[in-house]
């Protein structure tokens, strides 16, 4: 059986469902930046304050079975990212303590949002990073690291990471219009039209670049053409239907767009990077564990996973509809 | 300056790590006592009971958040600094974590906000379902935590083929040999922990007299859990002492601080040393006489066994072995007696009116943290040289990560954990020094008890409320 493989999903899966949920509520951090009113950022706030720790575990869980399944890669790509993943790590921190401590004290807020904010935003860059350092190629000598831990630190790393900033920023524009109340519309339609032009000019970008500093996305690009022009005319339509925004009716459609979008840019990575783990250096079978450890996680996962996700589904739905005005105590 | 790699990872695991763990400690604690709170107040419908929960989810929400950030960061940090560890381990210890991630951090997740938001929107009875949830959530997790740690303390079920790791008997790698007596022992104090915690702020209030019969049923609550815990405590670590005098004689040779193979006899309890491992022996050394071989041997001439036993190579060193045990056990031992103190106080109907006792609690609100930190150094710097006992040594499972990195990002680790901490003592300062909200005027306003439901959020509204004047 093989069982890498089915690791290897379950690793994709996690990240996914990652990128797609804390996505959006680092989104909704970064754009926190941008509104001038302590009110409607406490609104904003709101509506991601009951689910937020959840979406972060979908991060953990991604990492600890990579740890579990691909041991090899986990201990080639940690001391490879270890500076932007460190950094990913103290800004997530941040931020994830500022969601209580803001509460605390009514005359400092204001900074604590700034620090809320400029975690989000460096997290999501670093994230980006992270993905732009993979991209365009990792040194490894046998199963270890065998670069310097600046290496990751290049112009198409870091415009890989403004390209995840804005797509997350989109995210959260569009969480904010779904679950915010009216007073939050024009300021996510701001956002929305705002950031759109920016992210297709970063991505056309870095699309173009990676092909220059990663010539196995070439090779990808001409076994696989047919996917990955199909995901880029998915992700392009609804660039274009998120432009025009403003005039749907439905409140959920711009952020079913944006999910769609994104989802479609993390499935196109993942054509590229399979079959590696480490991309283009160690293909996912050479890094995985014995079977009887896949067999196991899977297992676990298997059985758990369904009533997780139930659960999951709950806390959203307890929290269902708009974001009430005063808070979820009123 | 030279700098060693090795030696600032370990550093940084050290500090993240020893961090980290006051919170889960507290969390676990706290979660068990809120949800037997809400149980309490559902039952008997008493306030007070109500309000005593309002009051320590505010705290609790607080060190859970930090401790879930400063969880995820040791989830990264196997592989940050120690690839080789995490690319020999990883098929053994990766899955207990995944599972730990699968069946109990999302069930936290999931049922925190319903916790922390929901009572209006689930109900009572929902709510408190949700409220176990979490306290079940967070036992699971120690449960595959303390397997995991303790499988590199006692590995089991693993052999190597072509110089690969590879399991072979799944329970034997959960239900290794020391699994079942170290977790309950870390339960226990992490329940201790909240005890004291609630015991002491209870205990403050009532000396300055304010918001009595919240301060008076803290105690009762706290002194009674305490009780009955630190007798359980001190049972489990006797015979997990003898479970790792059996499984790692080393950690125990170091902890009682003799570096000689046979003791003198009689031999005395030592409470301070200076050891010199250069030299293997102590420079200084203070204790009682007898009390050692009457302790450790059982009998009045006993011998207890000495560090030298071990060979040089493979011996921890002693100094952090001995003090972080010393430590962990003599907070045991003053909990033992403020324990049988309470006991005593209350059968004489005095537990609330004699301020001594009740400073001493005050003294006592943080001593749980202390001895748990102290049995985790024991636990830790005991199993050194190795990272998996008698498998693999630190120095070899270090990831090729040059120093001047390692420092910098120690560094910055140090910064914001200390703002962190900072933040969270300024809170809780804050929130003792306001007290618990007082119920019977909550529900007059609200005329509901779904109103008086309330957390930190309503602190903002009503100084938005009040401060609307301004």
């Amino acid at each position: 059986m093989n069982t890498p493989l089915f690791s290897a999903s379950l690793v994709a899966f996690a990240l996914t469902l990652y990128v797609l949920l804390d996505g959006f509520d680092l989104g909704v951090g970064c754009l926190l930046l941008f509104e001038r009113h302590e009110r409607v950022r406490d609104h904003m706030m709101d509506s991601i304050t009951p689910t937020w720790d959840g979406n972060e575990t979908w991060l953990v869980m991604a990492a600890v079975v990579l740890f579990a399944a691909f041991p090899i890669s986990y201990g080639v790509l940690l001391p490879a990212l270890y500076l932007p993943v460190v950094v990913m790590l103290l800004a997530l921190g941040v931020r994830g303590v500022c969601f209580e401590f803001r509460t605390q004290i009514q005359d400092l807020r204001g900074y604590w949002d700034i620090v809320f904010a400029v975690g989000s935003a460096i997290a999501a860059l670093m994230q980006g990073m992270i993905l732009g350092a993979m991209l365009q190629g990792i040194d490894v000598k046998g199963n270890a690291f065998g670069g310097r831990v600046t290496d990751f630190a290049t112009p198409y790393s870091f415009l890989c990471g403004v390209t995840v900033l804005c797509a997350y920023a989109i995210l959260g524009a569009g969480w904010l219009r779904y679950k915010g109340t009216a007073i939050l519309h024009s300021f996510s339609l701001r956002a929305i039209t705002t950031l759109i032009p920016i992210f297709v000019l970063m991505f056309g970008t870095a699309s173009v670049l990676s092909l220059r500093v990663q010539p196995a996305i070439v090779a990808v690009w001409h076994q696989d053409s047919l996917w990955l022009g199909t995901l880029v005319a998915i992700m392009l339509f609804n660039c274009l239907w998120l432009l025009s925004a403003g005039r749907s009716r439905s409140d959920f459609y711009p952020f079913l767009s944006a999910l769609v979008l994104v989802a479609a840019g993390v499935v196109g990575l993942m054509v590229i990077i399979f079959p590696n783990i480490v991309p283009f250096r160690i293909a996912l079978w050479d890094a995985a564990s014995s079977s009887l450890s896949q067999i196991f996680v899977l297992v676990g996962a298997c059985a758990v996973i369904p009533v997780v996700l139930g659960y999951s589904f709950f806390a959203y739905w307890v929290f269902r509809g708009k974001t009430p005005r005063e808070g979820w105590d009123a | 300056m030279n700098l060693d790699p090795g030696i600032l990872a370990r550093t940084q695991f050290a500090f993240t790590v020893t961090f980290h763990i006051i919170f889960p400690t507290m969390s676990i604690g706290l979660a068990g006592f809120l949800a037997i709170v809400e149980g309490l107040w559902l039952k008997t419908k008493d306030e007070i009971y109500l309000q005593v929960y309002r009051f320590w989810l505010n705290i609790f929400a607080m060190g859970f958040g930090i401790g879930v950030v400063t969880g995820i960061v040791l989830s990264f940090e196997f592989g940050l600094g120690f690839a080789r560890f995490a690319q020999f381990a990883g098929p053994a210890i990766g899955p207990l974590i995944a599972y730990e991630v699968l069946t109990a951090f999302f069930l936290e997740a999931g049922f925190l906000g319903i916790m922390l938001f929901g009572m209006h929107r689930v109900g009572k009875n929902l709510h408190f379902i949700s409220t176990c949830m979490v306290a079940l959530g967070t036992l699971i997790s120690a449960s595959w935590i303390l397997s995991a740690n303790s499988w590199m303390q006692t590995p089991d079920g693993v052999q190597m083929k072509d110089g690969k790791l590879v399991v072979i008997n799944w329970w034997h790698v959960i239900h290794n040999p020391s699994w079942l007596y170290r977790l309950p022992h870390m339960i226990a104090a992490a329940y201790l922990t909240a005890s004291f915690l609630v015991a002491g702020i209870g205990a403050y209030y009532l000396l300055r007299r304010r918001h009595t019969s919240f301060a008076r049923r803290s105690v009762l609550l706290g002194t009674t859990m305490t009780s009955i815990l630190i007798v359980g405590q001190v049972f489990i670590g006797d015979v997990l002492y003898g479970v790792m005098l059996k499984h790692q004689p080393s950690k125990m040779e170091a902890a009682e601080g003799f570096w000689e193979k046979q003791s003198s006899s009689p031999a005395p309890y030592y409470w301070l040393i200076v050891p010199d491992q250069k030299e293997q022996r102590n420079r200084f050394a203070l204790g009682t006489p007898y009390l050692g071989s009457i302790w450790l041997a059982h009998s009045i001439h006993g011998r207890v066994e000495g560090l030298k036993n071990t060979p040089r190579e493979l011996q921890p060193r002693m100094a952090m072995v001995f003090y972080g045990f010393r430590v962990m056990y003599c907070i045991a031992i003053v909990m033992f007696g403020v324990a049988c103190a309470g006991l005593w106080l209350r059968w004489k109907r005095r537990l609330f009116t004699t301020p001594w006792f009740l400073r001493v609690l005050v003294l006592m609100t943080p001593s749980g943290i202390f001895a748990t930190l102290g049995g985790w150094y024991l636990a830790e710097t005991g199993r050194q040289p190795w990272v998996i006992f008698g498998m693999l040594r630190t120095v070899d499972a270090v990831s090729p990560v040059p120093a001047k990195t390692l420092l910098s990002t120690l560094i910055a680790f140090v910064c914001l954990y200390t703002l962190f901490m900072t933040a969270f003592l300024i809170f809780i300062g804050r929130i003792i020094k306001r007290g618990p909200q007082e119920i019977g005027t909550q529900v007059e306003t609200f005329s509901s008890l779904k109103h008086a439901f309330r957390l930190g959020v309503l602190d903002k509204k009503t100084l938005e409320s009040t401060g609307g004047a301004r």
